[in-house]
This record gives C-alpha cells, sequence and structure tokens, in this order.
C-alpha cells in the first residue's frame, strides 16, 4: 500500500489559474499560457511513495520539481489535483489542521540547510519539537538523540555558522528526523555541498533509511545521485513527469530522447547490474569452451564459467572474469540458483549501446510522445546541469537549484 | 490658472481640528505631558554627579571599561559648565518621544512587511513626515497642543518616525525567505514565525532604526526649544537669538555629548538585546588578546544591580536634599512670563521674574520668537509677556490674537525704528543721504525675520519714501545674522546698513548712526507694552495692577540691561539683583503692598479661639478674619463645631467669638438657652433670607404654591439640609402645612450633600428644589429661582451676628472693636465665598488672600490701626 499519492496535481501561477488548468486539461502547452502571463510549473503531476520508499525526482531547474515537492506538505496550494498521504486528503485541510499535520507527520530538509542563525545546534534540531509544545527537557534529550544519529554528538552547543556545511546540513537532517515524522521532503538536500562530502551524505541518508525506514521523497537534479538513492526515480520536464521507474528501467529503457539525453554521461557499468543484461542460461548451453570441453548441462557451464555473481552486481565487476575466459560469467539468484549468463560480447554491446527511448512498461506513456526528437541536441544535459560526479562546482549548483 | 486654495483648506482643517477635537488634544497632552514629567522627575532627582555614574554603568555594561570612563568624564562636564539642567530635559524628551515612536513605528514596519497595500500606503506618508520643513507642523502644534514640551514631542514624534518605520519593514523583508518557509514546513503559525524567526533576526536592523530614530529625535529637540521645548533647545535657541558663542558652544558641547552618548549605547544594545548581536559579541570577546579588562563588560545582571545601588543611592540623597517652602503674597502661584528673546524682554522679564518671587509667586521665565510666544498666550500657555513692541512690530500678532490677549499697558515708550550705519561711514545722517550710495553698500540693508513690522514699513514705506526702492535691495534675514553681519562689517570697517531698533544694546557695543527720518516714514515708534492673557488681570488682579503701574525709563532699562548682561546666560536673576541693589526701595514701588507691610495691632501676639459651623458664609468670614488677624500679629485659634457645641461652647468661653449666628429666628433656641452668657458684638449681615430654590429652567415654578403643583415633576423630592438646623425646622413645622407640602419628601443629608445633589442636577437638567438660603454663593454659581412665600412662613429676616462670651470685649478690646464695625454686603460676601470655593478644601487661605488682593485696602478697613 503506497503512502503518499498525488494524483493529477497542477500548479500555475498567474491570473485565473483554473481556466489555465481548464485549458491544460484541453491539450495546450506551457508556451501557449505564457503568452497569457500565466506560468504552469507543474502540470498533471501524479505519484505514488510507499512506505520505506526513497522516491527521486529529477529534474533541471525550472521544471517544476520544487513545486511539486511543496505541494506534498501543502507549502504550496495545488491548483488542482489531490495529495493523500496515509488515507488523509492533505488538499481539504484548513490552515491549522495542514500545520498540524507539517508538524507531526512531514520534515523537511532544505538545499540551503535553513538554519535559524540565532539558535544554537541543539535549539535548531529541537525547533519541530518546540513547535509542536514538547516540554523543553523532553525536547532537548529528542534533538540530542537525533544529533546523534546524524554523527553531531557532542556538537549541541555550537552555533550553526560554526559548522562545516555538510556538518550544517546534517543539523538540518537531525531537525527533520527529531520530529519523528514518518514523511521525509529533501530539496536538492545535498546540492549544496561539495562533491566527496555530498557522497558521504548519501552513504549516511542510506545507512540511516536501512534502520529508520521513512518515506522519502528527494529532489535532485543529479542524474547519479539519483541512481543512488532512488528506488524509484521520476524525471520531470517542464512541468510534465517524462518517466518514472527503476534506475535499471531509466538507464535502459529510456522514455524518450530527452531522458535518453539525459542520461548518456551516466557510468552505466556501475548502475546497470547482471541481473539486468543477463541472457537466458539456454544461450550458452551446447556452446563449447575454449579448453574443448561442451557446456552441456547448467552444472558443467557454472563449473566452466570464470566467475559466478549475484543479480545484483554492477557490470563494472563483470569485465575481469570476462576478459580470461571466453565462457559466459553465471549469474545466480539470491538461493544460488543459476538464472543466467552475461557473455563478454553481451557486456560490450550493453555498454556501447546508445540510449534509445524506447516504450517501457509501467511508464506513463503520454509524456513521451510529445518529446520532439530533436530535444537532445539542445538540452544536452552536461550542459548546465554537469552529471558527472567530481566536476560540479557548487557555485553552480546554487544557480542551477534554486 | 485657477488658484487652488490649499493652505486657506488647510487653515480651515487646522481651525476645525482645533474647535471640534479639543478633548483629543487635551487628552494626549495630559498622556505626553504625564510621561514626560515622570521620565523627567526620575531623572532629574538624582546629584548629576551619581547620574552620570548609573550612565557609566549602561556604558560599561554595552560597550566596556573605556566608555563608561568617558562617558562618566562627559557628563560631569556637562554639569560643569551648566548644562545639566537643560540637558537632562533634552533626555526626557528625547526618550519620551523615542518611546512612543519605537511603539508606533515597529508594529507599523510589520504590518507594512506583511502587506504590500500598507507597506505602499505608508511610503508617501512617511516621505511627507520626513521631509516636510518642522516649523510648518509646529505652529499648528501649538495650536493643538499649547506651548511647552508637548508640541515638540510631537514635532520629534512625526520627523524620528519614518526610519524606524523603514527599517523595520526592511529587516523583516531581508530575514532569508528559505528560513521562513523551513519555519513554516515545521507547522509554524505565522504569528509564532514573527516573534521566533523573523523579528529575532530583523533586530539588528531594527536597533539600527531606533538609533537612527534617537539621532532624529537629538537633532529635532533643538527645534522643539523655539516653541518652548525647554532643554538644550532652548539653551541653543537663546544663544543664537543673542549671539552668544559662549552659551552657544556650551549648549552645543552638551547636545555633542548627549548625542554621542545616546548613538553609542544604543548601538551597542543592539549586542545585549538581540540573539546574533549577544553571538558576535561572544565572538569578538572570544578571539581578544591583551588587554581584555578594557573589553570585559559587567554580565547584565551585575549591571542591574549596579544601577540599582546608584538609584538607591540617588533616591536617599533626594529625599535629604528637599526643604523648605515659600510664603507671601502669591501663595506660590505661577505666572509664567514670556518673552521675545530680545535684552530688553529679557532684562524686564527677570526683573518681573525676581519682584514676583519675593512676592511669593513662582514665576516661570521663557524666551520665545514672536510667533509662537503670541500663539501660545492666546491659548493661556503664558500668562504674561513683557515686550510686546506695539502699536507696529507686532502690529500683525496683535492684530490676529487680540481677542485673546489684554493689554497690560505700556512700560517703555521712547522705542523708535531706525536703519542704522556704522559712525565711520562719513557723510551719512539722514535716509536722503543714502541715495546714490548703494554701491558704497553694495546695494542691500541687512534686514532681520521678514515677518518683523520693522521689515513691511521699510520695504512698503520707507524705501518708497526715500526714494531707495531701485537702489537698495532689503536682505531679510534674521536679528542674530544682522547682528553678526554688522559685527563682521564692523572689524573690517566695511560700509553696512542695517534695519536697527532702540533701545538696542548694539548701540553700546558698536559706534553707530541713527539715520534721521525727516519724513517720519518710519512711524512714531513703539512703545514697550506688558500684554496679559485674556482673564489674567481677573485671576491675578494684585500682579496686573502692578503691571499696570510699571514703568521704566530709559536710564534705568540700559542699567538694568547692562547688569544682567554683565552677569551672564543662567545668571540673569543675579544681574537683576545687582541692579535692584543699586535702586532700593523699587520693588516696593513696583510691587506695592505686600504681606511684611501690615502693620501689627495693638493686642499683637494674643490668640483669640474663633468657632465657626461649617456653613460657607461662617467658613469664609472666618477664614477672612484669621487672614486679616494674622496680619496684625494676632496669633487666632479656629475651631469648626457643630451649631450646639458651639453655643455651649461660646457660653462656657472656650470659644471666645462666632461670625455665624443667625438671629433673631434661625438660632432662636440657642440664644434663648445661653444669652446670658453671652454678648451680641453687632450684626455684619443685613438681608439673609431662608427659602427653597429650584434651578430657572425648571419653568413655572415661582412660588411654594407652583411647588406643589408640580409634584411629580420633582418627583416628590425636597432636599434639605442638616436635620438639626432651623430651617430645617421651620419648614417642617410651619412652612410645608401651610403651602400644603407635607407629602414631600424632605430629605436630610446635609449641606454638602444637598450640595453636591444641585451640582449633578443641574448639570443633567433635571428639576430638582432645595432648601437654601440667602446669602450663598449658589446663587452666583448657578441660576436658580428663590421660591416666593407670599404667606411669610419662614419668617422675619436674619441677620448674621457676630457673637461672643461675655469675656470676650474685655478680653480682646481691639478686635471686638474691629468687629463691632465690620460689615459686608452681597457681593462682598458672594465673591469672597466663590473665592475659597475655587481654592478648594485645604486651601481657603490662598482664597481670602485672592479676595483680599481683590479688594485693595480691605485689610485696613477691617482692622483699622493708628
Amino acid at each position: 500500500m503506497s503512502r503518499l499519492q498525488a494524483e493529477h496535481l497542477y500548479k500555475v501561477f498567474g491570473r485565473r489559474p483554473e481556466d489555465a488548468v481548464r485549458k491544460l486539461e484541453a491539450g495546450a502547452d506551457r508556451d501557449e499560457l505564457r503568452a497569457d502571463g500565466t506560468t504552469a510549473a507543474v502540470i498533471d503531476a501524479s505519484i505514488e511513495v510507499d512506505e520505506g520508499q526513497i522516491f527521486v525526482v529529477m529534474g533541471l531547474s525550472g521544471s517544476g520539481k520544487s513545486t511539486l515537492l511543496r505541494m506534498l506538505n501543502g507549502l504550496l496550494e495545488p491548483t488542482a489535483g489531490t495529495v493523500r498521504f496515509d488515507g488523509q486528503d492533505l488538499t481539504s485541510l484548513s490552515d491549522k489542521e495542514l500545520r498540524k499535520v507539517r508538524s507531526e507527520k512531514i520534515s523537511m530538509v532544505f538545499q540551503h540547510f535553513a538554519l535559524f542563525p540565532h539558535r544554537s545546534v541543539l535549539e535548531n534540531a529541537g525547533y519541530g519539537l518546540e513547535v509542536q509544545g514538547v516540554p523543553r527537557a523532553e525536547r532537548e534529550r529528542r534533538a540530542a538523540e537525533a544529533l546523534a544519529l546524524t554523527g553531531l554528538e557532542g556538537w549541541e552547543k555550537s552555533w550553526p555558522d560554526e559548522l562545516s556545511g555538510g556538518m550544517q546540513q546534517r543539523v538540518g537532517l537531525a531537525r527533520a528526523l527529531a520530529t519523528d515524522a514518518d514523511l521525509l521532503l529533501m530539496d536538492e538536500s545535498f546540492s549544496a555541498l561539495d562533491p566527496l562530502i555530498r557522497r558521504d551524505m548519501q552513504d549516511q541518508l542510506l545507512e540511516l533509511q536501512k534502520s529508520l525506514k521513512k518515506t522519502i521523497v528527494f529532489i535532485t537534479h543529479d542524474l547519479n545521485e539519483a541512481m543512488r538513492l532512488g528506488d524509484r526515480i521520476a524525471v520531470m520536464r517542464d512541468g510534465r513527469i517524462v518517466q518514472i521507474g527503476s534506475a535499471e528501467d531509466i538507464l535502459v529503457r529510456p522514455a524518450n530522447d530527452y531522458v535518453a539525453s539525459f542520461i548518456q554521461d551516466v557510468d552505466r557499468s556501475r548502475v546497470l547490474t547482471a541481473g539486468a543484461v543477463m541472457s537466458e542460461v539456454g544461450t550458452v548451453l551446447g556452446t563449447t569452451a575454449p579448453d574443448g570441453r561442451t557446456l552441456g548441462t547448467a552444472a558443467e557451464f557454472r563449473a566452466a564459467a570464470p566467475a559466478t555473481v549475484g543479480q545484483d552486481t554492477p557490470l563494472a565487476e563483470l569485465f575481469t572474469p570476462c576478459s580470461a575466459s571466453t565462457v559466459p560469467v553465471a549469474v545466480t539468484d539470491d538461493k544460488g540458483a543459476l538464472v543466467g549468463a552475461v557473455p563478454a560480447e553481451r557486456l560490450l554491446a550493453v555498454l556501447g549501446e546508445s540510449a534509445e527511448p524506447q516504450p517501457a512498461p509501467g511508464v506513463p506513456a503520454q509524456p513521451a510522445v510529445k518529446t520532439p526528437a530533436k530535444a537532445p541536441v539542445d538540452e544536452t544535459p552536461g550542459n548546465d546541469e554537469p552529471v558527472e560526479p567530481g566536476r560540479n562546482e557548487p557555485e553552480d549548483k546554487v544557480i542551477a537549484g534554486a | 490658472m485657477p488658484r487652488i486654495q490649499i493652505g486657506s483648506w488647510a487653515n480651515d482643517a487646522v481651525n476645525w481640528l482645533r474647535d471640534n477635537l479639543d478633548w483629543l488634544f487635551t487628552l494626549l497632552t495630559k498622556v505626553l505631558n504625564g510621561l514626560y514629567d515622570a521620565i523627567h522627575t526620575v531623572l532629574a532627582a538624582p546629584e548629576p554627579l551619581l547620574l552620570a555614574g548609573i550612565l557609566a554603568v549602561l556604558a560599561w555594561w554595552l560597550r566596556g571599561l573605556p566608555a563608561a570612563v568617558l562617558t562618566f568624564l562627559g557628563f560631569a562636564l556637562i554639569d560643569s559648565i551648566e548644562q545639566w539642567g537643560p540637558t537632562i530635559e533634552s533626555l526626557s524628551l528625547v526618550l519620551v518621544a523615542c518611546l512612543i515612536t519605537v511603539v508606533v513605528a515597529v508594529p507599523l514596519g510589520i504590518w507594512a512587511a506583511r502587506s504590500r497595500v500598507v507597506g505602499g500606503a505608508l511610503r508617501p506618508v512617511l516621505d511627507l513626515m520626513q521631509t516636510m520643513p518642522a516649523m510648518v507642523y509646529l505652529i499648528p502644534g501649538i495650536l493643538f497642543f499649547g506651548l511647552g514640551v508637548v508640541p515638540g514631542i510631537v514635532a520629534t514624534i512625526v520627523f524620528s518616525m519614518p526610519p524606524a518605520v523603514r527599517m523595520t519593514e526592511l529587516g523583516i523583508r531581508q530575514v532569508d525567505g528559505e528560513l521562513v518557509e523551513a519555519a513554516e514546513a515545521f507547522g509554524t503559525h505565522p504569528r509564532s514565525t514573527l516573534f521566533r524567526v523573523q523579528l529575532p533576526l530583523a533586530l539588528p536592523t531594527i536597533m539600527a532604526g531606533i538609533n537612527q530614530v534617537i539621532m532624529l529625535a537629538l537633532s529635532m529637540v533643538v527645534i522643539a526649544g523655539m516653541v518652548g521645548g525647554g532643554g538644550l533647545g532652548s539653551s541653543v535657541y537663546n544663544a543664537i537669538s543673542s549671539v552668544n558663542v559662549a552659551l552657544g558652544a556650551e549648549a552645543g558641547l552638551a547636545v555633542v555629548i548627549l548625542a554621542m552618548y545616546l548613538d553609542r549605547m544604543t548601538g551597542a544594545l543592539n549586542q545585549r538585546v538581540s540573539p546574533l548581536g549577544r553571538r558576535a559579541l561572544a565572538k569578538a570577546q572570544a578571539s581578544l588578546g591583551g588587554l581584555k579588562f578594557l573589553h570585559w563588560r559587567p554580565a547584565t545582571s551585575v549591571a542591574m544591580v549596579g544601577v540599582v545601588v546608584l538609584a538607591l543611592l540617588a533616591g536617599g540623597l533626594g529625599m535629604a536634599g528637599k526643604g523648605s517652602g515659600q510664603g507671601g503674597g502669591g501663595n506660590g502661584r505661577p505666572i509664567s512670563l514670556g518673552y521675545v528673546n530680545w535684552d530688553e524682554g529679557k532684562a524686564t522679564t527677570y526683573l518681573w521674574k525676581e519682584i514676583l518671587e519675593e512676592r511669593g509667586y513662582k514665576p516661570k521665565v521663557q524666551a520665545l520668537e514672536a510667533g509662537p510666544l503670541f500663539a501660545g498666550q492666546a491659548r493661556g500657555d503664558i500668562d504674561v509677556q513683557t515686550n510686546a513692541w506695539l502699536p507696529t512690530t507686532h502690529a500683525s500678532y496683535w492684530k490676529k490674537y487680540k481677542d485673546h490677549l489684554e493689554d497690560l499697558g505700556a512700560w517703555y515708550d521712547k522705542t523708535s525704528l531706525e536703519i542704522a550705519v556704522p559712525s565711520y561711514v562719513k557723510g551719512v545722517k539722514t535716509l536722503d543721504d543714502l541715495k546714490g550710495k548703494g554701491g558704497e553698500f553694495g546695494g542691500k540693508i541687512t534686514g532681520i525675520e521678514p515677518g518683523a513690522g520693522e521689515m513691511k514699513i521699510l520695504k512698503d514705506k520707507v524705501l518708497k519714501d526715500y526714494g531707495l526702492g531701485g537702489e537698495y535691495k532689503v536682505q531679510e534675514s534674521s536679528t542674530a545674522s544682522m547682528l553678526s553681519e554688522l559685527d563682521r562689517s564692523v572689524h573690517r570697517k566695511k560700509p553696512i546698513a542695517v534695519t536697527l531698533w532702540s533701545p538696542h544694546w548694539a548701540y553700546d557695543k558698536y559706534p553707530l548712526t541713527k539715520l534721521k527720518d525727516p519724513k517720519g516714514s518710519f512711524g512714531s515708534g513703539d512703545s514697550l507694552h506688558l500684554l496679559g492673557r485674556k482673564g489674567f488681570a481677573k485671576d491675578e488682579p494684585e500682579v496686573a495692577k502692578w503691571m499696570k503701574n510699571f514703568h521704566l525709563d530709559e536710564k534705568q532699562l540700559t542699567g538694568l540691561e547692562n547688569d544682567v548682561k554683565s552677569a551672564g546666560d543662567g545668571h540673569e536673576q543675579d544681574g537683576v539683583r545687582t541692579w535692584l541693589k543699586k535702586n532700593p526701595g523699587l520693588v516696593d514701588k513696583i510691587a506695592p503692598g505686600a504681606g511684611a507691610t501690615y502693620a501689627k495691632g495693638k493686642d499683637a501676639g494674643k490668640a483669640p479661639n474663633i468657632g465657626y459651623p461649617a456653613w460657607d458664609e461662617g467658613i469664609a468670614t472666618t477664614y477672612l478674619w484669621k487672614n486679616v488677624l494674622e496680619k496684625r500679629g494676632y496669633k487666632p485659634n479656629i475651631r469648626n463645631l457643630d451649631v450646639g457645641p458651639m453655643w455651649t461652647g461660646l457660653s462656657t468661653g472656650q470659644i471666645d467669638v462666632e461670625t455665624d449666628g443667625w438671629l433673631p429666628v434661625a438660632q432662636k433656641q440657642y440664644w434663648d438657652k445661653y444669652k446670658k452668657d453671652l454678648v451680641d458684638v453687632g450684626p455684619w449681615y443685613d438681608k439673609t433670607s431662608l427659602e427653597i430654590a429650584v434651578p430657572s429652567y425648571v419653568k413655572g415654578v415661582k412660588t411654594l404654591d407652583d411647588l406643589r403643583k408640580h409634584k411629580d415633576e420633582f418627583k416628590g423630592k425636597i432636599i434639605g439640609i442638616e436635620p438639626g438646623t432651623g430651617e430645617m425646622k421651620r419648614l417642617k413645622d410651619t412652612v410645608a402645612p401651610a403651602y400644603g407640602l407635607q407629602d414631600f419628601d424632605v430629605t436630610s443629608a446635609g449641606t454638602s450633600a444637598m450640595l453636591a445633589e444641585l451640582d449633578r442636577a443641574y448639570h443633567k437638567k433635571e428639576p430638582i428644589a432645595v432648601v437654601l438660603w440667602s446669602p450663598h454663593w449658589a446663587y452666583s454659581k448657578y441660576k436658580l429661582t428663590k421660591l416666593a412665600d407670599p404667606q411669610g412662613t419662614w419668617g422675619a429676616n436674619n441677620q448674621i451676628k457676630t457673637l461672643g462670651n461675655k469675656s470676650f470685649p474685655k478680653k480682646f478690646p481691639e478686635f471686638a472693636g474691629w468687629l463691632k464695625n465690620w460689615k459686608m454686603n452681597a457681593e462682598e460676601l458672594g465673591s469672597l465665598e466663590k473665592d475659597i470655593q475655587d481654592a478648594g478644601k485645604g486651601n481657603e487661605n490662598k482664597g481670602v488672600e485672592k479676595w483680599i488682593a481683590d479688594h485693595p485696602g480691605i485689610v485696613d478697613k477691617m482692622a483699622p490701626v493708628k
């Protein structure tokens, strides 16, 4: 059962937003509206997030991802559509009820940390509890626990301006965790950090998530980050969601040229897994090993294979075994049963494959149709949104994530 | 272009406001005055050096040791240059203005930050407040609030409000949007967001705004001095209008010290009140090297203790320092004297201050511009102004305000207006000589304030008559600038022509030639008048009489001016005293007949016991005699007694005499009982009567018969007095049966309750019938109808007699003799009762004093001595 559902969300800024929604539903596009002086930030977005899942929304600046996020906790009121959390329709709540939901059930982590400079680290971490009216002693205890969880033990009495960026964002994370909210909204939370620190934070988030099992919606413009963190990923463009799927879905079956161009710089060998590219075991049976042995049965294949790997093994780890033998690498499932084989040719072919849009099952089809073929040429993601890790300048992020 | 009458609309609006919102302005004036008085009382109470110590502790708390030391030295310097009083007044004024400004401006700024509409609407209003010249609203301010600190405070608030509003708005808007969003995302109520996030973060900006407010307020204080705001403003204003460089420098220095102190302290206050400021302070202190003690600041609690200890010390000393009151004819009544800051005005004003103080008044002195002075006096804020130049110079003011002023007469009449040139300019003796010399004088005549009458005459008449119009331009400036210009030119021996008048000290100081005016264009010359506010002569007849007879000749005036000038500013009165020493007896000549001059009676030192019942004529005459006897050196004791006990006391000799015996009717029963022990000294009042009275607005009730017919209208009630009195008895036994009033309910609550009830009903215009008697002051206060008694049931008229114990004439022969010949008529008794009534309970003697002053010679008439 999904905990968070957003259905047909629209957000239009400007005059007479309802009219604009009607026009959009009738098929008008964003540029036509812009001529009227209204801006459609989010158009017909629907997502579902399951419990314990990290749902990543990815897109360039101006794609509407931050607007979408702010509609999920009611900071922005949707022009149309509904948001349901645990079955409760947030769009129908009064201001007061909405504030209660926000203070108890939904937390948020911000891009530039948004720590209160006039409060100590402990007071910052305890802010949400203070709003809830939790007594001081308990508030401080829980805030200190949250800080310990994010590795900031001993920094309680410090002030935000004494901490490094990464530590500041840990305070931001601790503040969000302290309230025990189930839903965590993270708005480009790691974008303003140095690449190495960003990686640390990503690891820490994944580590925490293993034990905390929060429901997380994570906004980013960094595809590698999306691939690393996301159980499911939604790609947004011009206010619309163009594809939703797992990292492999998006990498292997991009819904259109836009997504394809987006993913072309991704290190596929680290994202794709043996399970995703393996061939049927049958294709191996009957072939001959270099030493002349015939691989007639599965057992013979397993014995001759240069290595046996699990389905989750990234392709990067298959290169060495493949180069050692012409016999394909054997792939087994969790229980050790043989489920497939990765021959060297297949490995090379997959990595060399240029990402072509192909209809993928389970992806909303409508947005992909409209994507013009030439789009990737103009809007190479690398132009203003470097995707490769390691080359990102934090300053860029400040602008791009705004 | 059609003429748009904005000016006259504004004038109408101001008049309308003054007439219709008077209650509001009165309320505001009260509140602001109260605030100012409270703060000023607190600040002025301690010894200067103690307060300097308190301020230094604050400086230590806020900025560290060096600031504390400098603060103490600075304020000690202010005390040493004798600007302490004005400085404290200014400080109080600034504090009141800032307090109100902040209370109003911060919420306004917050509102403006949260609502674009409000922000947009406020902006032009703030611009207007900031740029409108202060004098423009200062003068209407006087019409609304009167002279004194209040218009100064209001003008200061108007002037200093904009930066506080703007900085608050800016501060709130500047707070990082993400922080506000974060607060919202955690479910914070917008109000909490304001107090928990926006205000704390905006506080440094808001504090910068408050700092601006204080500095602007301080700069405005100087202008407020021109409307009698007091403080350093008055000192500065005094200095510039009399070209007194010494005073100007000292007052200016005091302003600077005060300004620096307030600026540095409010600047540092941010470090104490705002969390961000505290944080920055802690950081700065952590990074300090050596000399840490210089920067060490006491914790808030320590500083508080220091301030409290010093304040307690100050309070203790202040208590101990209080002492001695004042006596004399004026009984401490305040009289405010105002003058245009010219030398003859200053000299005479301080002369009058000295005289009035010697006569027991509490005069207050204020120097003002002519405009505010006349406007303020027309409102009644100033009792007397001493140097009105009439009929010419101040003609425009006199014309405008004469309905609210009364002329107390001219005291000096040889003034003249003229153009003067330095004597070293040869060949210029008359106005005609100026012709053709335009080049030499630079084609200009240096004038004074454009509003002055002399300037008008010069431009409209003199230049025309002498054909100087084309050749000379009259340069408008101010008296002070004209004198500076004259001083400069004389020192460089340059030709200059200035508008001047006599008497003026410039003629003593510089060699000047008054240009003759053969055509008489300047007119016959002004006289110097004393002007009283409307009603002054009635309120202070004695002073008014003195003033009407006051006259100085040129020798006296210049001598006085010289002595005052050489005594120096702040010591004018010493100058006056010096001058008075040279002119012995002058005070008695100017203000004759003060208390000390009464001759002693033969029996002086004796102590008669006088008893009186608590009826108005008894109180009045007893206090009158007490006063007169004291003037004659007696030591009378007076005792208020109920009627019965008093007659008993008279018969036993405990009471020597009483003045309130109503005979033969009202107090017959007592007289019959005690007459063997008493002596009838004689009647002093003949035409008494008893009656029932109703307000005149009750129509158709003229007689006691009418009263019966209108019973319902009066709800069947007659308000009576003390039940034991003869009049009440008579009403019940004789009057009521005769007119069929038995079923009226006659209340018997006492005289004062009856009068209170009468007052209440009278103001509500309700019908009421009261038991009354003549003479009574109620008849002069209210319009009452005495109900006619056609059947004569109230009985024969009483006389009011003085009754004594039979030993009285022997014991006090002189006093008894005075009483025997003493008479009063209705007018005298009514006005005496009213004066005592107006003075209020406990101040009966003041009322008597006033009445005696209104009736010159009465003491000698009542109690003649050889």
